[in-house]
């Protein structure tokens, strides 16, 4: 399923759609796609494919905003968002600030760091390569939301993870 | 009388230094005359003073300050000497000629009166043996960026010093644009002044990374060493703290603003040690760890001295009420989570408590305020000047504006945006003196709703005459609003506005809102740093430009349509010394219009705009001192990071002057070009 994230603004002023077109959508590899009116970007794979692509500023009008560093607070005003990680097979779990993350791609590269694999070495390129050839990984990340149901994580827009998400779990 | 020398050129001169400082009873009387201005100063009245510099043509070419004692200080352009003389013999002042017939003593003394680190640099440039003087007497110094200069040279310079402030990373960094090991360590300049300068008492930094091993150094290396203040600071735990705490005799002051401090469970607090009773002033408001609680008590009790105390969140109420017991002299209290058990009793100590503090100045804390426990302080509150309660969610409007009415003393204010425009109102109502305001967002991934709006700051505007400091994010504001606290406050210093949808109109009219923030940099005429946000083009840009004399900081954030707004700030403000930009459409061309401009700035930073690494290089290549340092994240081992080309755009840049050359310890992300 690809994620459709809307680069027009809510308001029907086409000027204003203009200029922020012009200030960010004339960005690197999306210049060829400025004639659409949205913007389909595939939110956590293949983000090699813009080799200049910068995903620090991503912007997300959908609903949510997320921003790198916006708005301007410094970390202790930040409301954190722990929650706990268990991997299965080990018995003592650990914590992960999902607030300080801005991308399912962030989030994983801190599990890996904190269950790295057995006999590997982790290098981040390494781990991002492996994600793409199996469409996934060795293991699983799956998460409780509010419901009490455990999802897979990955399927819904960042921002919406974060807010209902309450306790991680990895599956070998 | 001494003669004195004939100005040079002085008729041509159209700009001349313009110096003040404060001034002791010693030079009554004396007038001198030197090269190219007149420095008086004398014990009469102000009015006297005024009208005799304006006849002397000091009208908008001096700055005349009006200090305690009746002696002022101020410099006019003079065109003979001659005039001058019959002027100040009119005036029954007696003068004195030139400054360089004074012996380097009676020079170095005037010197002491001149604090600001900006007074002492500008007189080190008069001549040779005014930066002798200069050097060698001066006391305290501030290096703005610790890659502009290197610390030997520093010391070398000022061997007298006795104060050291330095900051490291850019701005920036405290909103995660700056990556985490990019450096700005502590270490080098902690070394070097323990080789040069022994004699240190006090050490500030911001911003830098400072290890438990820079710590250790520093408490054993200065034997007078009074006064540590960390702000911003990362890289070290209460292993470090434990040996400040042990080992620096006579400290006076550790002050810990908002650092990332590793706990490692040590007991930091306990290793003062008994014969310590010097501590003025203990900030550990931002450690996340709990401290032995009765060997703060004891620490506190023999601390006859201690005024400014600032407990972390893990200190309760009823730790809280035994250390007031012993600290009623507390000028400024951060007083813990303020939280306690469910036992009524705590609350009747606690009022007992405060009671007894008729010191209190300066409120801060309350993490986990109870509304029935923020009674205990109505006692107190008419008499705070500054009161922060902008880490304290739990606190209610109507418990906020019911403490605030009792504050009308309050200068500085800072609050969450939970306040709302009622709660604003309140404020404006009781705190006629209030100078500084900070609202912050209190729900920072949230849906909004709408907290502050742009009424509530009208209504501070019109309520606190005497405002000139704000920070306030909100959700919404109008042109016409800016408008009216243009009108109503023309003092502002500093502005910074924070819209939390970065590119959001003016609701109303859904226009941009250059014409609001224009009126605030026209009418502000002291400004000297404002934070833009909401939907602009380039127009808000050409006014900052043209009436922005005196900023010295802009920061941009998704703003302006072409480079031509860039080229507006950087040709325009004379005074600028820093600008931040980021995720706006200034590329090369804006860049590169301007590069001497620069040299006369402390840095600029750009991410996330359109600027180049071929534009990055031209930079570099024109202006050899200026370091061009491009931030390079991308994790990808392909060849388009290995060789990038010069048409790849840069994520993150940042240029700063300075008289060293490449940094040696720029990690791999980091390219000085």
């Amino acid at each position: 399923m690809e994620l459709e994230l809307g680069l027009s603004l809510p308001s029907s002023d086409m000027m204003m759609e203009k200029r922020i077109k012009t200030n960010f959508c004339k960005k690197r590899s999306f210049d060829e796609v400025l004639d659409e009116k949205t913007v389909t970007l595939p939110l956590f794979l293949q983000r090699e494919e813009d080799g200049h692509g910068n995903s620090d500023s991503e912007l997300n009008y959908g609903g949510g905003r997320v921003i790198v560093g916006w708005p301007p607070v410094k970390l202790p005003r930040r409301r954190t968002n722990c929650v706990k990680v268990n991997m299965e097979g080990i018995a003592i779990g650990r914590k992960v600030d999902l607030s300080l993350h801005d991308s399912y791609q962030a989030l994983f590269r801190t599990l890996y760091m904190m269950f790295p694999k057995k006999h590997e070495d982790l290098t981040y390129a390494h781990v991002r390569r492996t994600e793409e050839e199996d469409g996934g990984c060795d293991y699983k990340v799956t998460y409780e939301d509010e419901d009490g149901d455990w999802m897979l994580v990955g399927d819904v827009p960042w921002e919406a993870f974060i807010m209902s998400a309450k306790r991680l779990r990895i599956i070998n | 009388m001494i003669e004195a020398a004939e100005p040079e050129n002085s008729r041509e001169w159209s700009d001349p230094e313009v110096h003040e400082g404060r001034l002791g009873p010693i030079f009554e009387d004396f007038a001198f005359f030197f090269s190219r201005v007149l420095v008086l100063f004398c014990p009469q009245s102000a009015v006297d003073l005024r009208s005799f510099a304006c006849e002397a043509g000091a009208a908008g070419n001096s700055c005349i300050k009006d200090l305690s004692l009746g002696c002022v200080l101020f410099v006019v352009p003079v065109l003979t000497k001659l005039e001058v003389e019959s002027k100040v013999r009119e005036k029954n002042f007696r003068c004195c000629g030139a400054m360089t017939y004074f012996p380097d003593e009676v020079v170095e003394h005037i010197f002491d009166f001149l604090s600001s680190h900006r007074d002492r640099n500008n007189v080190s440039t008069v001549c040779k043996a005014w930066y002798l003087v200069e050097q060698l007497s001066r006391l305290r110094v501030f290096v703005g960026n610790c890659y502009a200069v290197r610390p030997e040279r520093v010391m070398a310079r000022f061997p007298g010093m006795k104060c050291l402030t330095v900051k490291g990373k850019p701005h920036f960094a405290d909103f995660n644009l700056v990556p985490h090991d990019w450096g700005g360590d502590a270490l080098p300049w902690i070394e070097t002044a323990a080789r040069c300068c022994p004699g240190l008492e006090e050490l500030r930094l911001k911003r830098m990374v400072v290890s438990d091993e820079s710590l250790e150094l520093l408490a054993r290396a200065f034997p007078n060493f009074k006064s540590l203040v960390l702000i911003s600071c990362e890289g070290f735990s209460t292993d470090g703290l434990a040996e400040i705490a042990t080992h620096c005799r006579g400290l006076r002051e550790l002050d810990l603003q908002e650092n990332e401090v590793e706990d490692h469970g040590r007991q930091w607090l306990s290793c003062f040690p008994d014969s310590c009773t010097s501590l003025v002033s203990l900030n550990f408001a931002c450690l996340k760890g709990e401290v032995n609680t009765s060997a703060l008590e004891r620490l506190v009790a023999r601390c006859q001295n201690l005024r400014c105390l600032k407990l972390n969140r893990a200190i309760s109420i009823e730790s809280l009420i035994k250390i007031l017991a012993r600290a009623p002299n507390l000028v400024e209290l951060g007083t813990g989570s303020f939280t306690a058990d469910h036992r009524t009793e705590a609350y009747q100590n606690l009022l007992n408590a405060f009671y007894k503090c008729n010191s209190i100045r300066n409120l801060s804390g309350f993490w986990d305020a109870a509304p029935r426990y923020l009674q205990a302080i109505y006692s107190i509150c008419s008499s705070l000047t500054v009161l922060n309660l902008s880490y304290a969610p739990a606190i209610q409007v109507n418990d906020l504006i019911k403490m605030i009415r009792h504050c009308f003393k309050l200068q500085k204010l800072w609050v969450l945006d939970s306040i709302g425009d009622k709660g604003l109102a309140a404020v404006a109502c009781a705190c006629k003196e209030l100078q500084e305001l900070r609202v912050f967002p209190s729900d920072v991934y949230g849906t909004g709703i709408a907290a502050v709006t742009e009424e509530g700051l009208v209504a501070i505007s019109s309520g606190c005459p005497k405002l000139n400091s704000l920070l306030y994010f909100c959700h919404q504001m109008t042109n016409a609003a800016l408008i009216t606290v243009a009108k109503n406050c023309p003092h502002f210093t500093r502005f910074r506005l924070c819209i939390l949808d970065p590119v959001k109109p003016d609701p109303i009219s859904n226009e941009p809102l250059d014409e609001g923030f224009g009126a605030i940099v026209k009418s502000c005429k002291d400004l000297k740093r404002l934070s833009l946000s909401g939907l602009l083009t380039d127009k808000v840009f050409l006014y900052i430009g043209m009436y922005a004399s005196r900023l010295e900081m802009l920061s941009i954030a998704f703003a302006g349509e072409s480079d031509k707004g860039m080229v507006y700030v950087l040709n325009g403000c004379k005074n600028l010394k820093k600008l931040e930009i980021r995720d706006s459409p200034f590329g090369d061309a804006a860049l590169l219009e301007n590069v001497g401009k620069y040299e006369t700035m402390r840095s600029l930073w750009m991410s996330s705009c359109d600027v180049t690494q071929g534009g990055c290089k031209a930079l570099a290549a024109k202006m050899p001192r200026l370091n061009v340092e491009v931030i390079n994240e991308r994790e990808e081992s392909d060849e388009m990071v290995e060789n990038p080309s010069d048409m790849h755009r840069v994520e993150k840049m940042y240029v700063y002057r300075t008289l060293t050359g490449p940094r040696d310890d720029a990690p791999d992300f980091v390219w000085t070009f």
